[in-house]
């Protein structure tokens, strides 16, 4: 039972990781019908930049080591920054370079694009950091917190409620601002938001600007729990992706349940048979997306003949 | 023209493959061969898949471990012949090509993507953590290669050995693309709703292009195993589903188009792996901005430079001056006037909106019918049900004899009724030609293994096809179109090719949903004598139309629609002095001045 409570709790701060990748890939898929390809690349470029940040401000060499001591909350918060400034960026030219020029084209010209993008920066950063994983000590310690017999690492904890947080954040914003209400006009159509004066390319910049810095605030949170590397990023992208197809794609709501329910799943098997994590996993999405293609809070688009 | 180039293009290959290998000794260099012609074989098929279909799959690594696997075990380890296990290997992977087209048939875009990807990563760990079974990461040794007599294989002879399999894949995938089936899965990937309507199914269509890709890509995995004698789980990655796609897109989606990208994609990855950093760089770059250069690949790019210095090279065949006229074949005709659609208490309603409301309807042979009634009325949807693409909450249909209620679309343009659509549903990116040939698909005798063996029967079929399709285009006049690119064309002839593509099916019953919309007064006057034209040919016409004077001057029968329901039917003059009618077009006195306004508008589209 305290194992179960125990899985529940990693489950929940895994699924906030998904979540917030998930959400990344329903902005930009909302606002241009195209998702970046090479997101994982990004989570991982973001995190090793950040912890690098933090090695830097703390003196050292960018191929160091943390030590507990190092990490500081508000060089905790500087790397942050530098991560999401970094990752903004590169969200930017990532829109210009490789999803503009093929947007609306047909075809997957832009996964291709943005895959390729992906392994660029990649490699760039493979020539800088190598492949080795650095270990990032969490800021809160990595004495494991007991919650009714369960233990639990208080930066599983941290992440939880900064996933949780961002997202609630996220909800309102999209749902009772301005910028919120021109980000879901253009989803919903670039036309007749152009034609209300809403500056639709400052808009879909925007998402893929929002999007790379989800998936750097998800590195960042899952960095102490797995340690930081260059291909840390690919798996949780793919998982990410998955909770997003089958939360639904078009619908942020979904694509956090799905990120929860993935990551909940994932440690629930985890504990049963730790190798069946995986293929169960991707099992069950063939099933819920066979049954409800559209993913669970998807709205499905019926073709008008 | 261009079966020529392909031969003597052809014959180059083949010299390439035999002469090539002889020319080194290099064990690297024959193995980069031996590469190439693996990565050909699952990119040839993916491109069946990917670049025709339309259907995106991101797990092919997963066929690709199929078909390794099977070789592995049925060699190592119950000892069958390296052959057979390499056929069986295909066949293996053929069947699990048919079991994720299953899922992959209700899903689109996106999902389907998610769908192979979640197919790939099964794949991958069920082989690397089922070690009893497939051996894990230690893998499988001792896989049986093929011999050729009691000789064994040497490097050389595999690039042979490959090369051989590429050239017979080819030659079997061009026959197949440049004949009915390729029309068909490019139909399936631009319009389904339009390939239904032909009789194309669109299930069968995509599960054979499954099973395609399926073949192709086991074979690789089984060469792959067999070369080396050993398969492990590290071979399987989701890169590698990645690697292969990335081939097919590329290359382009013409046959030439995965080995051009299979050619310059292996050399790239085997060169440049002395500098990792550079390999991967340049292969991100090359992704990237290989794009901004070639948008439809590498294939379509030489095409287009090919065609630039020798015009020749894009000329199409001439288009024969004098085309005998067409008509239907004499045993598909039926007596006139007896009843050959009668529908009884149609229903539909989504949600609170009930577009077609108790609806009886009869049809009758040789007649043209009309359906006419105000925007909104519950037209489309009526013929949505009729047609198949809409199913019917309740009521029944009888077409010529069958009860087509809850039968697939593509089953009821088989029985002989063929459709036009109000938002023109064309195959854009095929020739006129191309499209009404689609129109012909279930009449060309020769079925898929005709077409995969290039046999007589399948030449036979493309020629007659492409005689009749000439004589259908020339009945509507539209001949000097024929090799012309359907999406390039102006609306109203768009629409005249929509008709001949109906006309191809070898209509007992034509739906037209608004032929006229869009049309010029010009291209309408000469709308009714088409359609005189085809009533003539012994074919029933049931149209949707606002053109009054065209509905009027051309119909022996009209139904009216209102809010879904039929408020009367019966000859054209007796519609025109109906009250119903009048007041549902133009209102009554004790309506509200809004439903005036909006009967009004409906009306105003004459």
């Amino acid at each position: 039972m305290v194992a179960i409570f125990q899985a529940l709790l990693s489950g929940f701060a895994l699924g906030g990781i998904y979540a917030l990748v998930a959400v990344g890939f329903n902005i930009t898929h909302n606002t241009t019908k195209t998702f970046n390809f090479g997101q994982g690349e990004f989570l991982s470029v973001g995190t090793v930049v950040a912890v690098s940040a933090m090695l830097l401000l703390a003196g050292k060499d960018i191929h160091g080591a943390l030590t507990p001591e190092d990490v500081t909350v508000w060089r905790m918060l500087a790397a942050l920054a530098i991560c999401m400034v970094l990752l903004g960026a590169l969200g930017v030219l990532l829109y210009y370079t490789a999803v503009r020029p093929f947007v609306g084209a047909g075809g997957l010209a832009w996964v291709m694009s943005t895959l390729g993008f992906g392994i660029i920066i990649q490699n760039a950063a493979l020539a800088v950091w190598g492949p080795a994983a650095m270990v990032v000590p969490s800021i809160l310690g990595s004495d494991v917190i007991r919650i009714g017999g369960a233990g639990v690492l208080p930066q599983e904890i941290l992440v939880l409620v900064f996933s949780i947080c961002v997202m609630l954040a996220l909800d309102y914003v999209m749902r009772k601002t301005k910028i919120g209400k021109a980000v879901r006009a253009v989803a919903h159509s670039k036309a007749a938001a152009t034609l209300m004066g809403i500056n639709v390319g400052a808009v879909v910049v925007l998402a893929f600007v929002l999007s790379s810095g989800l998936a750097g605030v998800a590195g960042l949170l899952i960095a102490p729990i797995t340690t930081a590397s260059v291909f840390m990023g690919l798996l949780i992208a793919l998982k990410a992706f998955s909770a997003a197809i089958v939360g639904g794609l078009s619908n942020a709501r979904g694509c956090m349940l799905g990120g929860f329910m993935l990551g909940i799943m994932e440690a629930m098997v985890g504990l049963w048979q730790a190798e069946l994590r995986d293929i169960s996993i991707f099992l069950l999405i063939i099933v819920v997306l066979v049954v409800k293609p559209e993913g669970l809070l998807g709205t499905r688009v019926a073709e008008k003949v | 023209m261009k079966t020529h180039t392909h031969w003597i293009g052809l014959a180059v290959v083949i010299a390439a493959i035999v002469v090539g290998p002889q020319l080194t000794s290099n064990s690297f260099y024959l193995k980069v061969l031996f590469m190439i012609g693996v990565n050909y074989l699952a990119a040839a098929g993916l491109n069946v898949l990917v670049g025709h279909t339309g259907q995106k799959s991101l797990g092919h690594a997963g066929l690709f471990a199929v078909g390794a696997y099977t070789v592995a075990l049925l060699t190592a380890r119950h000892g069958w012949n390296p052959w057979l296990a390499f056929v069986a290997s295909g066949v293996v992977a053929a069947l699990f090509g048919a079991l994720i087209a299953l899922p992959a048939l209700r899903v689109k875009g996106p999902a389907l993507a998610m769908v192979t990807i979640g197919f790939g990563i099964v794949a991958e760990k069920v082989v690397a953590e089922w070690q009893d079974v497939f051996g894990g990461q230690a893998g499988i040794y001792g896989v049986v290669p093929p011999t050729w007599g009691s000789q064994s294989l040497d490097d050389r002879d595999w690039v042979w050995l490959v090369g051989g399999l590429c050239v017979i894949t080819h030659l079997m995938l061009r026959s197949v693309l440049h004949g009915k089936y390729g029309r068909a899965f490019m139909a399936v990937n631009t319009a389904e709703v339009a390939a239904e309507s032909v009789g194309v199914s669109v299930y069968r269509t995509k599960v054979m292009a499954f099973v395609i890709s399926a073949v192709t890509c086991g074979l690789a995995g089984a060469l792959i195993a067999q070369q080396n004698q050993f398969i492990s789980s590290d071979f399987i990655t989701f890169n590698m589903s990645i690697f292969f796609l990335l081939i097919v897109l590329f290359g382009g989606s013409s046959v030439y188009g995965p080995l051009l990208g299979a050619v310059v994609l292996t050399l790239l990855d085997n060169f440049l792996a002395r500098w990792p950093h550079v390999q991967h760089f340049t292969y991100g770059a090359l992704l990237l901005f290989a794009l901004y250069a070639m948008p439809d690949g590498l294939s379509a790019w030489l095409r287009s430079v090919a065609i630039r210095l020798f015009p020749a090279l894009g000329q199409h065949p001439a288009i024969p001056s004098a085309l005998s006229r067409w008509h239907l074949p004499a045993s598909e005709a039926l007596e006139a006037n007896r009843p050959l659609l009668s529908a009884q208490g149609l229903f539909k309603a989504y949600g609170g909106v009930v577009p077609t409301n108790d609806v009886d309807l009869t049809l009758r042979t040789g007649h043209v019918h009309s359906l006419i009634g105000p925007n909104g009325a519950g037209k489309t949807t009526l013929l949505n049900i009729l047609s198949g693409v809409v199913a019917p909450d309740r009521g029944s249909i009888q077409f010529n004899g069958v009860n087509v209620v809850d039968m697939p679309a593509n089953g009821i343009a088989r029985l002989g009724l063929a459709r036009t659509f109000q938002n023109l549903r064309l195959f854009a990116d095929m020739t006129v030609l191309d499209n009404v040939k689609v129109g012909l698909h279930r009449h060309i005798e020769a079925g898929f293994w005709s077409y995969l063996f290039g046999t007589r029967l399948s030449v036979r079929g493309e020629v007659q096809a492409t005689d009749e399709a000439l004589q259908i285009l020339g009945f509507l006049g539209l001949a000097d179109k024929a090799y012309e690119r359907a999406g390039s064309l102006p609306y109203g002839v768009q629409r005249r090719v929509e008709i001949a593509r109906a006309l191809a099916t070898h209509p007992r019953l034509l739906l037209l949903d608004e032929p006229a919309a869009g049309l010029n007064p010009n291209e309408t006057r000469e709308l009714v004598d088409v359609i005189a034209s085809i009533r003539d040919l012994g074919i029933t016409v049931l149209l949707i139309e606002h053109h009054m004077d065209l509905v009027m001057r051309i119909s022996d029968h009209v139904i009216v629609l209102d809010y879904g329901q039929k408020i009367a039917e019966g000859k054209p003059a007796d519609i025109q002095n109906n009250p119903r009618v009048i007041a549902a077009y133009l209102g009554t006195d004790d309506e509200s001045d809004d439903a005036a306004l909006s009967g009004a508008t409906g009306a105003s589209h004459d």
